[in-house]
Formats: C-alpha cells, sequence, structure tokens
C-alpha cells in the first residue's frame, strides 16, 4: 500500500533549524514543511520590509537551504513552506542565488503570489464587504483602522502549493498558506484527493496540525512529563506516515524527543477551539471523536478524523498600527527584594506623573513572585520578606511614541540613585509599535492566487 | 477530604489565537476523567481565573480522548503586542489552570 512520509521542520520564524537539517539528513520521507506564520508575524515581516524593500521573509529558511538544500535534492525530498512572508519573490531570488553557490542544478522553484489583498481593500468595500471583526464584532467599525493598515493577507488552502508540485517544483514557496495546507497539499496530490474526499483532506489538515509546531508534536513544551523526554538538546521534530487508511506520527532516526499519546495529545487540541468545527480553507475538520493510541516506540497511530464541507469564504488577516509599548526591567537581590522593587516602581511612576506621560494602559510585575501566573500565583508574606531577588517589570501602552520614550532614560540611573542593590542588565529599552489582529472573512472569488516555477539550471 | 493540584491527575496545554486563550485538559488516568468532567465545571473555571478572563468560557469536551478544551475569550490581556503581560501569548495559562485545587472526594 502506497505510504508517503511527510516532516515538520520549523515551529515558527526563529525556530532552530537543527531538527530539520537532521530530518533531511536522515529520515525516511518524500515531504517536509516548514511553517514561519505565526499571527503577527506578517506585520512584522511587513514592517521590515518597507524599511528595507529586500527584506519582509523569513531569512532562516535560507540560511537552512545553504545547508540542506543540495541533500534534499540528491534524497528527492520536496520542501514546502510560508517563508515567503510578505516578501515572496524577494525570498525566491535569494534562494535561487544561495542553491546556486552550493551548485545545485536542475531545481525548480515553485511559489504562489496574491495572498497580499492590501490594494484590493478599497474595491471590496465598494462591492459591500463589511470587514467585520471575526472574532467579536463589538470591538469597532472596520473603517476607525481602515487608515493605520500594516498589511492584509488572506489565508488559503491546498491548491495552488498543488499545482507547483505538478509543475515540478522541489521547494513551494508561499505568503500566508495556512500553515496546515503546506502538508495537506503534497498529501493531497499523492493520493489524488478531490473536493469530495472530505474525510481524507481532514486527516490531512490534522497531518499538518500535529506538525506544524516542530518540537511541539515531539515532546517540546510537554507538561505530562517533561523529565520523561530524553536528549532534548538534540529533540527531533514529529513525522507523519501516511497511507489511505492510517495515519502515525514519529520522527526520525536517532535523535531526541518523544512520540507518544499523551505528547500527540497535548498538540492534538492546540490552539483548536470547537473540535467538531476546526475551521480551514479546504475542509471543516471534526475530531471530537478522534483516537489517539500507542503503536510502537516513538510511535503513535491517529484515528476517528471526520471532515466536513469547507466554509463559503475565506479568512483575512489584518494587522494595524495600535499605538506604542515599552517594556522594562530592574532587578534587586536580598536584603528586602521585593520590597525595594516596590519602591522603585512607585519612584518612576511619579517621575512619569511629573513628566506628564499620557498613557492607555500600564502593568507593573514582579518577576519572581507573580508575573507568570499574576492573580493565581502562591504568594505569602513569608516568602515575600526573604526573596533572594525579584526583578521589577514596568510595561506601559500609549498613543505617543514620546510617552512611551518617557521611563527609559529612567531606569539605569536607579542604580545609583534608588534603593539599594539595583543591577541594570541589558541595555536600554526601545519603544515598539503595537499591531491589532483584526481578522475578518472575505469572499473566495475575491481571492487570485497565482502559482509559477523558476528553474535554477 | 483530599485536596490536590489539578496538575497530578490532569494534563494539558495552552495557545492563543489573538486575545482568545485555550487550554486543553487530558485525563492522566482515563478512570479518573468523569471526576473531571464532573469538577472542571465552566463556572467553576471562570471564577478560578477571575479577573485574568474577562470574557466568555466555553468547554468542548472530546470523550475518545478522556479530554476537554476550554476556550476562554479576553483572556491574554489584549493579546499578541497589544497586551502588557509578560505572557502575552498566555503560553502559562496551561499551568496555572492545573495549579487549581481539587477535592478528590467530591
Amino acid at each position: 500500500m502506497k505510504k508517503v512520509a511527510i516532516g515538520g521542520g520549523q515551529g515558527f520564524w526563529g525556530d532552530s533549524p537543527d531538527a530539520a537539517i537532521h530530518m533531511v539528513r536522515h529520515a525516511d520521507i518524500q515531504y517536509m514543511a516548514c511553517d514561519y506564520l505565526a499571527e503577527l508575524t506578517l506585520s512584522i515581516m511587513q514592517r521590515q520590509r518597507l524599511k528595507r524593500p529586500e527584506a519582509g521573509y523569513a531569512r532562516d529558511f535560507i540560511g537552512m537551504m545553504k545547508e540542506i538544500g543540495k541533500v534534499a535534492k540528491e534524497r528527492n525530498i520536496k520542501i514546502l513552506t510560508n517563508a515567503g512572508g510578505m516578501n515572496i519573490t524577494g525570498c525566491v531570488d535569494t534562494l535561487k542565488e544561495a542553491l546556486l553557490a552550493q551548485g545545485v542544478q536542475n531545481y525548480r522553484i515553485g511559489y504562489v503570489t496574491g495572498d497580499d489583498m492590501m490594494g484590493q481593500i478599497d474595491e471590496l468595500m465598494s462591492q459591500g464587504v463589511t470587514f467585520e471583526n471575526m472574532d467579536d464584532p463589538q470591538v469597532g467599525d472596520f473603517k476607525d483602522i481602515r487608515s493605520k493598515l500594516v498589511n492584509a493577507n488572506v489565508y488559503f488552502g491546498r491548491q495552488p502549493m498543488m499545482e507547483c508540485l505538478d509543475g515540478g517544483a522541489d521547494v513551494v514557496l508561499t505568503g500566508r498558506a495556512s500553515d496546515s495546507a503546506l502538508f495537506l497539499a503534497p498529501l493531497a496530490r499523492e493520493f489524488g484527493w478531490t473536493d469530495a474526499d472530505l474525510d481524507q483532506l481532514a486527516r490531512g489538515i490534522m497531518v499538518g496540525h500535529m506538525l506544524e509546531c516542530g518540537g511541539q508534536g515531539a515532546g517540546g513544551n510537554f507538561l505530562y512529563d517533561w523529565r520523561s523526554v530524553p536528549r532534548m538538546d538534540e529533540l527531533g521534530f514529529p513525522i507523519a506516515e501516511v497511507t489511505e487508511d492510517s495515519l502515525q506520527i514519529t520522527k526520525a532516526p536517532d535523535c531526541g524527543g518523544l512520540i507518544s499519546e499523551q505528547s500527540v495529545k497535548e498538540q492534538f487540541l492546540y490552539e483548536v477551539h470547537d473540535p467538531a468545527n476546526y475551521i480551514t480553507p479546504d475542509v471543516t475538520v471534526d475530531i471530537s471523536h478522534a483516537t489517539i493510541r500507542n503503536a510502537g516506540p516513538d510511535r503513535v497511530e491517529v484515528g476517528g478524523i471526520r471532515g466536513k464541507p469547507a466554509p463559503d469564504r475565506l479568512k483575512l488577516s489584518l494587522g494595524y498600527h495600535a499605538g506604542y509599548k515599552v517594556v522594562t526591567y530592574l532587578p534587586f537581590g536580598w536584603p528586602d527584594a521585593y520590597e525595594k522593587a516596590q519602591y522603585a516602581a512607585d519612584i518612576l511612576m511619579k517621575k512619569m506623573r511629573r513628566k506628564g506621560m499620557q498613557y492607555e494602559d500600564i502593568r507593573i510585575d514582579y518577576l519572581g513572585v507573580n508575573a507568570l501566573h499574576m492573580g493565581l500565583a502562591e504568594v505569602n508574606e513569608e516568602m515575600l520578606k526573604n526573596l533572594n531577588e525579584c526583578v521589577l517589570r514596568i510595561a506601559i501602552r500609549t498613543k505617543e511614541k514620546r510617552d512611551a520614550a518617557l521611563i527609559i532614560p529612567e531606569i539605569s540611573p536607579l542604580q545609583l540613585n534608588g534603593p539599594p542593590g539595583a543591577c541594570f542588565f541589558g541595555g536600554r529599552s526601545h519603544v515598539e509599535d503595537v499591531i491589532g489582529l483584526w481578522p475578518t472573512l472575505i469572499p473566495r472569488d475575491a481571492v487570485k492566487l497565482q502559482s509559477h516555477i523558476l528553474e535554477v539550471k | 477530604m483530599a485536596m490536590v493540584y489539578l496538575y497530578e491527575l490532569a494534563h494539558g496545554r495552552s495557545g492563543d489565537k489573538a486575545d482568545t486563550s485555550n487550554v486543553c485538559i487530558y485525563a492522566r488516568d482515563p478512570k479518573d476523567y468523569p471526576f473531571l468532567k464532573r469538577v472542571l465545571t465552566v463556572e467553576r473555571v471562570k471564577e478560578y481565573f477571575g479577573e485574568i478572563v474577562k470574557g466568555e468560557i466555553t468547554r468542548y469536551d472530546v470523550d475518545t480522548l478522556c479530554g476537554m478544551n476550554f476556550v476562554m475569550k479576553h483572556a491574554l490581556g489584549g493579546g499578541a503586542t497589544h497586551s502588557l503581560r509578560l505572557d502575552s501569548l498566555g503560553k502559562s495559562m496551561g499551568g496555572m489552570f492545573l495549579r487549581m485545587k481539587v477535592d478528590t472526594d467530591w
């Protein structure tokens, strides 16, 4: 029976390339897909591109391809990725140069354009698209953020990636392909799944879901029993082995990590909302009756996945300017670490008031006490009194950049001018842009995606 | 009465979508799943998180996995870069959930 193996090579922009490199060199796979795009990533890439026109994609991918582009071609492993971000053709050109420098020949770069919808917003508005916020219609009117838009990218499904593979692509580069569609595309093509094969499409999506976060699908971030995960310094990333009627998760030979019922379960519902209606551009997935069973060492069988028709509309993710933010830190040591950190916060707030800082929100936390678990942290007087060290963290959100900047030069002087034992670290903070997210739905026929092939000879 | 951390009976993971946090909770031992379903009501979870979760909480059960998925709106202080929390993506929401104390005699 035909079996296709696909690996997950990256979980996010900034992930370690080690597992992907190991996988391409040593695992028995035909495909590897690498997800670089989280919700905010495209907005960050767009801002980079506005500063430098040649930027705006995941350069990490190029670095990784310098290591494995040649060996992947030799082993006939095709790679799919959304590393193209906001500058797909820039990414394609750089990849071509990198491949040529390695002496890779007869290579085909497939790429997909058309997910960037910024140029079509007004046209769609004139056609009656309201861009209502799909998460929270009460949040406000789209017209209020129209002039502040940073990017507008539509999540798309498997079809254009399949066209690239039809064209003989060795690598497929996209922008906002939905993470899981990068995995579904080669599987649907290999097995000839059509729109009518809903259960199969849903299985392909869940392959992507279990693999798209890289190490998180193989024992990373494993709450069940993190001590039981072997060799985290060589953590392997997950691999799916798929046939027409079986779906198994495993990992490459000779690497660390753990594939078990529990490690797969923790990833399975991660960032899923209603398990009976997990919506993707290709299919609505129903995992409300799914099964996950151990099937051998580092091997798990997943079943019971069902599919329902895909939604009529596609999700458009809009990023918009929403002001500024600054975060500062100042650690204090025993004695009175917590009390001194509190006093330093008081000093800084008095100074900010005197300087007339206007703000939207301020948050003061004490790392080592309750910055992560907030009101649910177990804190008592005795512990606070004897704290060995405590880090003051102040975060401020403002409308104007100059207000956020006011606190920055006031932190390090507290080493000399404040309570004793402050130890400034990490250099001065910077004001960051705040980007708001505005997810909405648009008609499918508004989206025109194009598949291309560039030959590297 | 035996009060234990939920962590002793369950495991899970938290994720984020904008200002929505989801935490999936699985029974470590399938025999504890009915107890977990009984004790982890939406009302109980809402009360537990208090001010941290400002929006609606929905629980979805997946009996075949002995698991539940809690979807909590307005749970990340504004979400994404908007939030001023140290953990703006709610990576530690799973751990927060599991430090809930439950009465196993209940």
